[in-house]
């Protein structure tokens, strides 16, 4: 294809965002920074698909939405090794596009739920 | 909302011949010598306020702080004002105030202040060289400000309008905001209903600063100067305070450190006095970083909204999955 993907323009406004930064009066240079954060977190959720991946670890529970309303009617056991492995898996896709280099990432990732 | 934003732009630069000469009649009056203002330098423009220093012609110079949000839900200036000055006469760090300006008058809801110097960046003062010294005192110096805070019966806050309650209605009303901004996160429930049959029901003791983390504290090379910004401040209980210092977004990466980045909760714990478990601190740090979540959550309401548009703020509301992160780990392993 000749014409630039979608991450391949994401990239390409990174790129110019990150030219301009420089030349940028301070807070206008840190909300260049922030914009080129979005513009990453966008790149990796269009890489990743952390919405199926939350509604495939919950399915037992009837996906994010459900399980969230039992929890509220006290439906649900908040201690229930199964569930909060399944809260985790579902916490670690989102981290993953939002902010993988985030430190509780690797904790969260690495622990056995017992 | 419409009121408060359409008084906030009646507001006028502090920076202006105006502002400076305002500010100067009550810097003389309060100093009991006349005193011209003549710089004011915009030092930052937080999300909930604006803070201005103000160099006087001779002698040392002011800060002056201000609401800048319209949709601001804090004390205002002159309640934490007053708060301020009572807990100074508890031997709590904080600047001196020098006078408060009224949302009525041209300056606006704001405070004038000496300034205290030090270091407000966490992310110098955790790691720079220089701070090692104080780095080391700061847990034991953090702990024994609060414990001089929480020492006072909430009679010593009388008179000032200040609200609370007990843990477990904290939660309620933390809850009542989840439920409002309709955001249903998985980790969040999670949390809420963990809390909820661990929250504590007896009354408030104490005046909980409210915002006590490695963000509001001056540092300079020996520790602590001053405790800033006193705006949530309420009436709780000495556990609140110690679990929101422990919250890991004020760490700054430095995780190993759970107590803002530089202590350890025991030492936190001993220092403070002792009364306070593991356990009752661990609820508090749950309850911290919900409340954390909260404001990420709102933050990302304001631009999503459209009623503050910010690519800051947008960019924020994606943190609320360090908070989901946090409170999985908190709830999983029993400490983060």
């Amino acid at each position: 294809m000749s014409h630039p993907t979608a991450a391949e323009l994401l990239a390409s406004v990174s790129l110019f965002l990150k030219e301009a930064e420089g030349q940028l009066p301070p807070r206008l240079a840190f909300h260049a920074k922030v914009a080129a954060n979005s513009l990453a977190i966008v790149t990796r959720e269009l890489a990743q698909a952390p919405d199926a991946a939350e509604a495939q670890a919950l399915a037992p529970w009837g996906g994010a939405e459900a399980t969230c309303m039992a929890l509220r009617e006290s439906a649900l056991n908040p201690s229930d090794p199964a569930l909060l492995a399944a809260i985790r898996t579902a916490a670690l896709a989102r981290l993953a596009v939002d902010n993988p280099r985030y430190a509780t990432f690797k904790r969260l990732s690495e622990r056995p739920i017992a | 909302m419409q009121t408060a934003s359409m008084q906030k732009a009646s507001w006028i630069d502090p920076a202006s011949p105006e502002g400076m000469g305002l500010l100067a009649a009550l810097v003389s009056e309060s100093l009991g010598t006349p005193t011209a203002i003549h710089r004011v330098t915009a030092l930052s423009g937080g999300a909930s306020s604006a803070t201005y220093r103000l160099d006087a012609s001779e002698g040392p110079a002011f800060i002056f702080q201000r609401t800048a949000s319209s949709a601001h839900a804090g004390l205002p200036r002159s309640t934490q004002a007053a708060v301020q000055q009572r807990a100074a006469s508890l031997g709590v760090p904080v600047a001196t105030v020098i006078a408060t300006t009224s949302p009525e008058t041209p300056l606006g809801d704001g405070v004038i202040t000496g300034l205290v110097e030090g270091e407000a960046l966490p992310q110098k003062w955790l790691r720079l060289p220089e701070y090692a010294a104080a780095r080391s005192a700061l847990t034991t110096q953090c702990a024994r400000s609060l414990a001089r805070l929480h020492a006072a019966p909430v009679s010593h806050w009388s008179g000032l309008g200040l609200t609370g309650g007990s843990g477990s209605e904290l939660l309620a009303s933390l809850f009542a905001l989840y439920l409002g901004l309709g955001q249903s996160i998985p980790a969040f429930d999670l949390a809420f209903a963990w809390a909820r049959p661990r929250m504590p029901t007896s009354p408030p003791t104490c005046l909980a600063h409210g915002d006590f983390r490695s963000g509001n504290l001056l540092i300079n090379e020996h520790g602590l100067t001053a405790v800033l910004d006193w705006e949530l401040t309420h009436l709780s209980v000495p556990a609140e305070d110690l679990g929101w210092l422990c919250v890991q977004a004020w760490r700054f990466g430095e995780w190993q450190q759970p107590v803002g980045g530089f202590g350890t909760r025991e030492a936190l714990l001993a220092a403070h006095g002792g009364g306070i478990t593991l356990q009752d601190l661990h609820i508090w740090e749950v309850y911290g970083t919900l409340k954390w979540g909260m404001s990420c959550l709102q933050l990302a309401d304001d631009h999503v909204s459209g009623r503050v548009p910010s690519v800051e703020r947008a960019a924020i509301g994606r943190r609320v999955s360090e908070v989901a992160a946090d409170l999985v780990h908190l709830i999983a392993f029993g400490e983060i």
